[in-house]
C-alpha cells in the first residue's frame, strides 16, 4: 500500500490540472521537436556527407583522368624520342657525328617543353652516356620500361621544387639499346590551378602526391603526406573523414593510371556539416517559437478547461458545505457544458429533495408534538382520575373494605404514580430530540459541585465520598448538560445505596485531542455483556424491587451527549461498580 | 360566587371539588364544561363575578387559550385572576398562557393527594389571601 501512497503525494498530485497540463503539453513538444531537430539533423548530415562524397569522388577521377591524358602525352614524347633514328643510330654505333644529332633530338624536346629540366640518354648497363638540360636529380639508372611505352617515376623533392621522370625504353628489334629519360618539373601555373581547382568546385582542396607516401603537393606548396587511411581508400566510392595537420577534413582518393600518383580532393569537416548545423541554427528559433505557441495553446486551452472545472468545484463544495444555493454559469455543448448542466440539474434536486425533507421534518414535528401533547394531556387525566378515586375509596371507605381490598387499592395506587412518571420521562426525553441546543462555554467543574450537592440533600443522611477532580470547561446546553451529568451521578448515588463507604469519583481523562469526562461508582455495577442495553429507553438491568426507575435516564443522558456532538459508553463489573464515561466538544474560550 | 371552574372532564372536576369542599371553598363554585359554556357565562352574567377562574386548556368547542384571551380582553372580567389548570406541561402552553395574561399555571398531578393539595393551596390563596380591586 504505502509506496503508492508514498508516490501519489509527490509533486505531481499537489499541482492543479491547470498546472499539470501546460506542464506536460510542454515537455511533450519539447521532447518532439528535440527528436525531430535531432533526426532532421542526422538526415542533413547524411546528405551532405553523400553530396560532398560524391563531389569530390567526381572532382578526383576527373582530375586523375586529366594527369593520365598529359602522362600519357609526355609517355608518348618520350617513346617518340626513343624511336628516333638519330637517338637509336646513337645508341647502336655512338660516334661524335651521332652524338650531335641525338643531342640536337634531345635539345629540341626540351626548349620545347617549359617544365622540362633535363633529357638523359643511359645505356643499358646503367651508365649515363648522354644529358642535355640544367639539372641532374637522380644519379640512378632509370629501371626499364618492360613494354614499349614510357614510365612515369615518383615524385621527387629537390629544393621546394617536385621532380618526376618520365623513361622510355629506345630498342633495335628486340635488342635493348639504353633508356631516354626526362626529368620534368612539376609545375602548375596559376592558370592550371584555377583550372583544376573550378573543375573541382570552390571550397576544394586538391592534393597530388605520390601513393606511398612522401613528397605531396597542395598544387602550390609542397605538404606532408596525407594519412594512410585516405590514401589506401581509392577503390571504395564515397569519401573519410581524417585529421591532416590540426583541421579535420573529408576527403575522396584516386590514384592516376599510368603513374605512381594519386591525387585527393578534400573538404574542411566543418564546410560538409555546415548545412547541418545551418539546418539546426534555422530551425532552433522555428522550434522555440512552436514550443513558445504549444505552451501558451495548452496554458489556454488548460485554463479554458479548468475554469469551468473551478467552478464546479467551488459550487460541489459549497454544497457540500450545506449551501444549496450555488449553480455555475457553464455554457456549450461540449462535455464541460453538459457537466455543468447536469450539475446545475443535479444541485436543484438537492435543494429540491432538502427542502421537501425540511417541510416533511416540519410536519412530522407538528405531528409529533401534537401526539406528544395528546399524550401529556389525555394519557394523564385517565391516570389521575384511577388515582384520584382510588384514593378516595381508601380514604372514605376504608372501614367497608377488608385489609386484602385495601392491599390491591394500593397496588393501583403505586402502579398509576408509576405510570405518571413513565409518561413524564417519556415526554421528557422525546422533547430532547426537539429542543435547539445552544453552545455556551459551560464550566463543568462548578456544574458537578452543584449536583453533587442537590444528590447529596435528596440521599440526606447517608455516607457518600464524592470527589470532584478539576473538570476542563464544555462547549455546550449548560441546563442540557445539567440534566446528563445529573442523571449519571444521581444514577452512581442510586446504585450505590447499600455500600459502606459508597464512592462516587467524577473527573476527566485525556483522549487524543479530546476530553472524556467520567462517573465512576462501587455501586452495584452490571454486567458487560449487556453494556449495549444500558441506554435504550426503559432498558432496566436491575429489578424495581432492588432500584427504582424507568429506565429513561440514561437514554437521555445518551441524546443530550449525541446531540452535542459527543460520544457516550460504560464500563462495569457485576457488584465491583460502574464507570460512564461522555465526551464533548472543548470550549475555546 | 367565588370560583368558575372551566373543566370538561367530570372526574376531573369531581376530584377538584371535593379537595375544594375538604377545605370548605367549594360552596360558591360554577362549573362550565366547555369553552363555549364558559363564555356565555360571561355574557349572561350580571352579578358578582367570580374571584378566581380555573381553567382547563384542552376544551371541546372553544379551547381554554381562547376563552383566556376573551376574558382578558373584555375590560369588564380582564382583572379575575385566571388559573390554568391543566394536564399540559408543554413550553408552548405555558408561554402561550402567560402572554395571554394568566395569572398562574399549574399542572394537574396524577398523584392525587399532590393534586388535591394543590388545588386547596390555591383555592386559599386566590380567595382568601389575595386582594382583588373593587
Amino acid at each position: 500500500m504505502w509506496p503508492m501512497k508514498w508516490s501519489i503525494e509527490r509533486w505531481p498530485a499537489n499541482w492543479s490540472i491547470e498546472h499539470k497540463l501546460p506542464v506536460f503539453v510542454s515537455i511533450l513538444l519539447l521532447a518532439v521537436v528535440i527528436v525531430l531537430l535531432s533526426i532532421g539533423y542526422g538526415e542533413v548530415r547524411r546528405a551532405s556527407r553523400v553530396v560532398a562524397g560524391e563531389r569530390l569522388g567526381r572532382a578526383t577521377h576527373e582530375l586523375a583522368d586529366l594527369f593520365q591524358r598529359s602522362g600519357t602525352q609526355q609517355r608518348t614524347q618520350m617513346t617518340t624520342l626513343a624511336s628516333d633514328s638519330a637517338v637509336v643510330s646513337f645508341l647502336s654505333w655512338g660516334g661524335r657525328r651521332g652524338r650531335d644529332e641525338a643531342l640536337a633530338a634531345m635539345r629540341r624536346i626540351v626548349n620545347d617543353t617549359s617544365s622540362s629540366a633535363a633529357i638523359e640518354l643511359w645505356d643499358p648497363n646503367g651508365h649515363l652516356l648522354l644529358r642535355t638540360g640544367r639539372l641532374n636529380i637522380d644519379d640512378r639508372p632509370p629501371s626499364l620500361p618492360t613494354s614499349d611505352s614510357a614510365l612515369v617515376g615518383p615524385l621527387v623533392q629537390h629544393d621546394t621544387i617536385l621532380y618526376y621522370a618520365v623513361a622510355a625504353a629506345a630498342r633495335r628489334g628486340e635488342q635493348p639499346l639504353g633508356t631516354v629519360r626526362q626529368v620534368r618539373r612539376l609545375s602548375l601555373n596559376a592558370r592550371a590551378r584555377s583550372t583544376m581547382t573550378g573543375l573541382a568546385g570552390g571550397d576544394v582542396s586538391l592534393l597530388l602526391g605520390n601513393a606511398d607516401g612522401d613528397p605531396w603537393t597542395d598544387l602550390a606548396t609542397i605538404i606532408p603526406a596525407p594519412p594512410a587511411m585516405v590514401r589506401t581508400r581509392t577503390s571504395t566510392a564515397g569519401s573519410v573523414s581524417y585529421q591532416r595537420g590540426k583541421e579535420w577534413k573529408r576527403g575522396s582518393a584516386a590514384p592516376i593510371p599510368g603513374t605512381p600518383w594519386m591525387i585527393i580532393a578534400e573538404l574542411p569537416r566543418a564546410v560538409v556539416r555546415a548545412p547541418a548545423n545551418a539546418y539546426v541554427r534555422r530551425m532552433t528559433p522555428i522550434a522555440a517559437v512552436i514550443l513558445v505557441i504549444g505552451a501558451l495553446g495548452a496554458w489556454w486551452g488548460s485554463r479554458r478547461l479548468t475554469t469551468p472545472l473551478r467552478q464546479i468545484t467551488s459550487a460541489a463544495e459549497g454544497i457540500a458545505g450545506g449551501d444549496l444555493q450555488p449553480r455555475v454559469s457553464v455554457h456549450g455543448e461540449d462535455e464541460l457544458g453538459r457537466l455543468a448542466r447536469s450539475f446545475n440539474t443535479m444541485a436543484e434536486r438537492v435543494a429540491d429533495a432538502q427542502h421537501r425533507l425540511e417541510e416533511k421534518v416540519a410536519e412530522r414535528t407538528a405531528e409529533l408534538e401534537s401526539f406528544s401533547y395528546s399524550v401529556s394531556h389525555d394519557l394523564r387525566a385517565p391516570l389521575r382520575a384511577i388515582h384520584g378515586f382510588a384514593r378516595i375509596l381508601q380514604e372514605d371507605h376504608r372501614a367497608e373494605l377488608g385489609a386484602e381490598a385495601q392491599r390491591l387499592l394500593g397496588i393501583i395506587d403505586q402502579n398509576t404514580l408509576r405510570m405518571g412518571q413513565l409518561i413524564d420521562d417519556l415526554l421528557a426525553f422525546s422533547r430532547l430530540g426537539r429542543q435547539e441546543v445552544s453552545k455556551k462555554h459551560v464550566d463543568m467543574g462548578e456544574l458537578a459541585r452543584g449536583i453533587v450537592d442537590d444528590v447529596r440533600r435528596t440521599e440526606g443522611d447517608r455516607p457518600l465520598e464524592i470527589a470532584v477532580d478539576a473538570l476542563p470547561p464544555a462547549s455546550g446546553d449548560r441546563a442540557l448538560l445539567r440534566q446528563a451529568l445529573g442523571n449519571l451521578v444521581q444514577n452512581a448515588a442510586k446504585f450505590t445505596r447499600g455500600r459502606t463507604p459508597a464512592r462516587i469519583e467524577i473527573g476527566t481523562q485525556p483522549d487524543g485531542g479530546r476530553t472524556v469526562y467520567f462517573v465512576k461508582d462501587n455501586g452495584a455495577g452490571f454486567d458487560e455483556r449487556y453494556a449495549g442495553k444500558l441506554f435504550g429507553v426503559f432498558q432496566r438491568l436491575h429489578r424495581a424491587e432492588e432500584f427504582e426507575g424507568t429506565g429513561v435516564g440514561l437514554a437521555i443522558v445518551q441524546r443530550i451527549v449525541e446531540r452535542h456532538g459527543g460520544r457516550v459508553w460504560a464500563e462495569g463489573k457485576v457488584n465491583e461498580g460502574a464507570t460512564f464515561y461522555f465526551t464533548l466538544p472543548r470550549s475555546e474560550g | 360566587m367565588d370560583i368558575l371552574l372551566v373543566e370538561d372532564n367530570p372526574n376531573d372536576a369531581e376530584l377538584t371539588l371535593r379537595a375544594l369542599k375538604q377545605r370548605n371553598l367549594a360552596s360558591q363554585l360554577h362549573l362550565c364544561r366547555d369553552g363555549a359554556e364558559a363564555l356565555e357565562f360571561f355574557a349572561a352574567n350580571v352579578g358578582p363575578l367570580p374571584k378566581v377562574v380555573l381553567l382547563d386548556l384542552k376544551l371541546p368547542k372553544v379551547n381554554g387559550l381562547e376563552v383566556l384571551r376573551m376574558i382578558k380582553a373584555d375590560d369588564r372580567t380582564k382583572t379575575i385572576p385566571v388559573v390554568v389548570l391543566t394536564s399540559s406541561r408543554e413550553e408552548p402552553d405555558i408561554e402561550k398562557a402567560y402572554a395571554l395574561g394568566a395569572n398562574s399555571y399549574i399542572v394537574k398531578p396524577v398523584d392525587f393527594d399532590a393534586f388535591a393539595r394543590a388545588v386547596s393551596d390555591l383555592g386559599l390563596y386566590w380567595l382568601l389571601l389575595n386582594h382583588p380591586p373593587q
